[in-house]
């Protein structure tokens, strides 16, 4: 896990540099897509939270390998070190995994609704804004382990605040969506679970960002449906959406859209069905981490609804890798550019060429590819995109 | 072109300087007896040393290669005198598994030589075209141990 963490640093470092100093000619920081954004903040992220991990793991491996102290009560060490320690890496990486689903659905959200992303200012600000608030929440993971009222009143009151940049997002993307000619491809239908989804997730973390909530949460399976919400209805979701959207630019074919839409329901509905009755079999009280449960009211039926839902998501994430195998070789063609898009890895081959243009792309706004397919109404003319 | 190296190793160092303030924070959060232990003397003797290196690895930046194998005897030198510190620390009886003090000074310090370690080798091998990015390296790594020797060293004679 030590070398994980060193090789995830090494990428973030790579990623770092290379959207700092190779972008092309025009391409200023205000006009990056917002994905690039997106993975500019969470490689930096990876720099300053994953050595905290690293720290945690080489005082850990010294008190397994080497007999050292740290983290031994019984010898004088501190096992609450390690807590804080973890999460001022735990809290982060939840953005560090969430961060570039932003961004995705940032790209896909404008090129389904037919509009330019409503307040990219907002987009990339919050983002950073998360990226800095998300290393202030870290012992709301640790609000059971009684740090002291003052403590908890300032990490939750931190907690909280983290969903007003979130909130901003979300407003921002249906913003994009409202008045846009919308167009319902599996891509987008997953981009606008996403949201959904998301929100859930978002809301839930609220409510036990509230320290006496969380006492009463804690260890619960309402946590349960709290990450999976945030790390499937978030991350997986955009993931998936991004996986309809690029595969294309990757493999040079779409994937099959009436699949797509199976895959889309069977997961939605399956993940639904699974994860939203753990928030009741949270507040019920049934404990997480303990492989059975005790025979109360609700528990027996709830668990076996979440069971059925289980099933049908696996059939759903069945259905997409048979839709990934067979679109890799009988699907259609997709050309350069079959979602009619505006950045610029649309406007090359798909698959890309080895170097990826053949000429160097002239950039000019924001959507650079709808400026030369509109010569006569491009976007740095309209907008003073060039700004 | 040449601003990527040094940019990717400030990264870097970034990333390091987090994973060091957290050891560093932790020898001090246990602030355990066991530091007369320590032989400031020795210790100041290691900081000249590496910080002489400083000096020697900044003229070594303009391309000349002596002053490159003075750093890299001056690295050395700062191994060969932390090594005859754990020697004397261990014949007293402060090893990793003995006490807190043991845990956290020999985690501390030892994961700082083993970069200073690694350091030494990769300015054996390196390309002049690196060494703007290595120096940058080198320099941190000094500032590091002097951040150590203030805390451990100075700090707990007081």
């Amino acid at each position: 896990m030590l070398l994980i963490t060193g090789g995830s640093i090494g990428a973030a470092i790579n990623l770092i540099v290379t959207v700092t100093t190779e972008r092309a000619p025009g391409m200023t920081m205000r006009l990056v897509p917002m994905f690039a954004w997106g993975t500019l903040v969470t490689s930096i992220m990876i720099v300053v939270a994953l050595p905290a991990l690293a720290a945690s793991l080489v005082m850990l491996l010294s008190d397994r390998l080497l007999h050292a102290r740290f983290f031994d009560a019984a010898q004088g060490g501190a096992p609450l070190l390690w807590q804080h320690y973890f999460w001022i890496f735990g809290h982060p990486e939840v953005y560090i995994a969430v961060l570039p689903a932003f961004g995705m659905i940032s790209e896909i959200i404008p090129v389904f609704s037919r509009k330019p992303i409503f307040g990219y200012p907002f987009v990339a600000t919050s983002t950073v804004a998360i990226a800095f608030l998300s290393y202030g929440v870290w012992v709301h993971h640790m609000f059971a382990v009684a740090l002291g009222r003052n403590v908890l009143a300032v990490f939750a009151a931190a907690s909280m605040l983290i969903a007003v940049p979130t909130g901003m997002k979300i407003f921002s993307w249906i913003a994009t969506m409202w008045g846009g000619a919308i167009r319902f491809t599996t891509a987008m239908l997953f981009a606008v679970a996403f949201l959904l989804e998301f929100t859930v997730g978002g809301l839930s973390g609220v409510v036990f960002a509230a320290a006496p909530v969380d006492w009463q949460m804690t260890d619960t399976y309402f946590v349960v449906a709290h990450i999976h919400y945030v790390l499937v209805g978030g991350t997986v979701f955009a993931v998936l959406a991004g996986v309809y959207y690029w595969f294309p630019k990757i493999s040079g074919r779409l994937l099959d859209e009436k699949l797509g839409r199976w895959n889309f329901w069977l997961i939605v509905i399956g993940f639904n069905t699974t994860f939203f009755v753990q928030h009741f079999l949270g507040m019920l009280g049934m404990r997480r981490r303990v492989f059975t449960y005790p025979d109360l009211p609700w528990f027996g039926a709830l668990n076996i609804i979440s069971t059925v839902g289980a099933g049908i998501l696996v059939f759903g994430v069945l259905l997409l890798f048979a839709n990934i195998a067979m679109s890799l070789y009988f699907g259609s063609v997709a050309g350069d550019d079959p979602w009619n898009a505006w950045t610029l890895e649309w406007s090359t081959a798909s698959p890309p060429l080895l170097k990826n243009f053949e000429e160097l792309p002239e950039v000019r706004s924001r959507r650079p590819l709808w400026d030369s397919k509109h010569p006569e109404a491009p976007d740095w003319l309209a907008l003073g995109g060039g700004a | 072109m040449t601003q990527r190296g040094p940019l990717g190793m400030a990264m870097f160092l970034l990333s390091e300087a987090v994973f060091f303030f957290l050891l560093i924070l932790a020898f001090v959060y246990f602030r355990s007896a066991g530091a007369a232990n320590l032989n400031l003397e020795a210790g100041a003797l290691d900081t000249a040393g590496l910080l002489a290196s400083v000096f020697s690895m900044w003229r070594a930046t303009a391309g000349d290669r002596r002053w490159l194998a003075i750093t890299i005897g001056l690295g050395a030198a700062f191994l060969v005198g932390q090594g005859i510190q754990y020697l004397h620390l261990i014949r007293d009886g402060v090893t990793m598994s003995q006490g807190l003090f043991g845990t956290t000074f020999f985690t501390l310090a030892g994961v700082h030589g083993l970069h200073v370690l690694i350091g030494l080798v990769v300015l054996a091998l390196v390309p002049s075209t690196a060494i703007r990015a290595m120096a940058l390296y080198w320099y941190f790594f000094a500032c590091v141990w002097l951040v150590i020797f203030l805390v451990a060293y100075v700090g707990n004679v007081a």
